[in-house]
């Protein structure tokens, strides 16, 4: 009887053909077509091999079949994708020095993310297509948020309150990190250290006190109605700071808007039980189309351009 | 990889590696007889992977253990001897069916810490470059340029890694690594007392 080639063996030949067209590509195809011809165990070993490593792709991309859980520790970070921003940061020192200049604007267009260090210390991350104005004066730190988003970084100074004015709504500091998101009706404030106050100028509603950990939406007209809610997942949503998008449990429509921030390309959910559908994922704000892809493929979807747009559409 | 190539491996990912522990073990106590779990494991694989539309198949792990049973009958109608309880077991698949598989409803956050823990068991230097490939998105050349070691040295180590974890979810004893350590599977007695 001729000695049949091991289980074992094929799988571990198998494991490599997978690594070596991970490497080589196309060039190896006719070699491993060879082998593959040899036994049909070597085709099911291959396959299986294969979607093993094709599957090890969703330590960045998952998606979830239950309610959205809650989160307990903070995603950990997808790697060496963006480069940090004290690259950035130095590039922007050359071109924001001129002190003593009293009030200072900083834009952003769509798509950018710029970190701007202030005068007095503190620091500024200004989220996609966002506009404010900072002035210095002696006894107040005023920052005007034209529109979009920014977090800051608030450097200590009792003497010298930070304030954020969004619309009506005016958020205080005195050294504490918090974000300020200027929307339709009104702004978003989440706090990532100490404590802020927020309220809306003529709503005749005292300040409301909101602390690290904590988000409040401030209405133009009626100011703070809810009390500040508890965010088990601050750094998620503060993950465009490094040019990430983080999703845990948004569906694919919420993570579509998302994306549509950003870019220029937006993306379209062209079927509404796909728009339910929810995703873990760790994405660049810039990247809609790898986003758009990775959909797809866990949900069995399709990918389409349709002139500026990602249409993203059921199997 | 075609398209359609691309969707059945990612569905096997998915669906079916998922379940495979539980089809080895079924496999295991229902009929040894049959030959090799891991012959019956890859050629069950090879008939997933020749699918060319997976969107009717509602149930992948009852697809998984009906193609692994019709696998290995078919083995046993090769073999000369078969105890008749042997085929009578596998028939009776249905029980292994049953339960609705408490794996499958595991959170979306669960299976991507299963994920990333697998890939964290791994050695260090194997992990390291695992985490390059399948989380950074680095290319294998480039990753032998970044840790200064040959490219064959990121291939081994890939190998390793990948057999390591397809080891684990599979829920089978880490592979040894040599060649040809698993006993032959042909010339073994079929028949059984």
């Amino acid at each position: 009887m001729v000695e049949r080639e091991s289980a074992a063996d094929i799988e571990a030949d198998a494991a490599r053909w997978v690594v070596r067209v991970d490497r080589d590509g196309g060039a190896v195809r006719s070699e491993l077509d060879v082998w593959l011809a040899g036994d049909r165990r070597r085709v099911g070993a291959f396959a299986r091999a294969e979607a093993a490593w094709t599957h090890m792709d969703r330590a960045s991309v998952l998606p979830i079949e239950d309610a959205p859980a809650k989160v307990a520790t903070p995603p950990p970070r997808r790697r060496g994708v963006i480069a940090g921003f004290g690259a950035l940061a130095a590039g922007l020192v050359a071109a924001v020095v001129a002190p003593r200049l009293l009030a200072r604007r900083y834009g952003t267009a769509l798509g950018e993310i710029r970190r701007v260090p202030m005068d007095d210390g503190s620091v500024a991350a200004i989220n996609t297509s966002s506009e404010l104005e900072v002035s210095m004066q002696p006894r107040l730190r005023a920052v005007k948020l034209e529109r979009g988003e920014a977090w800051f970084a608030v450097a200590k100074d009792p003497a010298r309150p930070f304030v954020v004015e969004s619309g009506p709504v005016r958020v205080r500091a005195v050294g504490t990190a918090f974000s300020v998101r200027k929307r339709e009706g009104g702004s978003d404030v989440l706090v990532t250290e100490g404590v802020v106050e927020v309220w809306t100028q003529d709503s005749g509603a005292p300040p409301r006190r909101v602390a690290a950990g904590q988000s409040v939406f401030a209405d133009n007209d009626a100011g703070v109605l809810t009390p500040p809610k508890a965010e088990a997942d601050l750094t998620r949503q503060l993950a465009w700071r490094d040019g990430q998008i983080v999703l845990d449990g948004q569906t694919l429509a919420e993570a579509a808007a998302e994306f549509n921030r950003y870019n220029d390309h937006k993306i379209q959910i062209a079927d509404a039980r796909l728009a339910d559908q929810r995703f873990v994922g760790w994405f660049r704000t810039n990247d809609p189309e790898g986003f758009a892809e990775a959909a797809a493929m866990t949900f069995n979807g399709k990918v389409s351009q349709s002139g500026d747009a990602i249409v993203l559409r059921g199997g | 990889m075609s398209e359609g190539r691309a969707r059945v491996v990612a569905w096997l990912g998915r669906e079916i590696l998922p379940h495979e522990a539980a089809v080895r073990a079924w496999l295991r106590r229902s009929f040894a007889a049959a030959g090799d779990v891991d012959d019956i494991i890859q050629e069950t694989y090879c008939r997933l992977a020749a699918l060319t539309n997976i969107e009717h198949i509602d149930q992948p792990r009852g697809y998984f253990f009906q193609a692994a049973r019709s696998v290995a009958l078919e083995q046993i109608r090769r073999a000369r001897v078969v105890r008749i309880e042997t085929v009578s077991e596998i028939e009776a698949l249905d029980l292994a069916l049953e339960e609705p598989s408490a794996e499958r409803i595991v959170s979306g956050r669960r299976e991507l810490e299963r994920v990333r823990g697998l890939i964290a068991a791994l050695p260090e230097r194997c992990r390291r470059i695992f985490e390059m490939r399948k989380i950074e998105g680095v290319p294998q050349r480039e990753i032998a340029r970044r840790l200064g070691v040959s490219e064959h040295i990121v291939e081994n180590e890939a190998v390793r890694g990948l057999r390591a974890i397809l080891a684990a979810m599979t829920e089978q004893d880490a592979p040894t690594g040599a060649k040809g350590v698993k006993e032959k599977t042909d010339g073994r007695t079929r028949k059984r007392r």
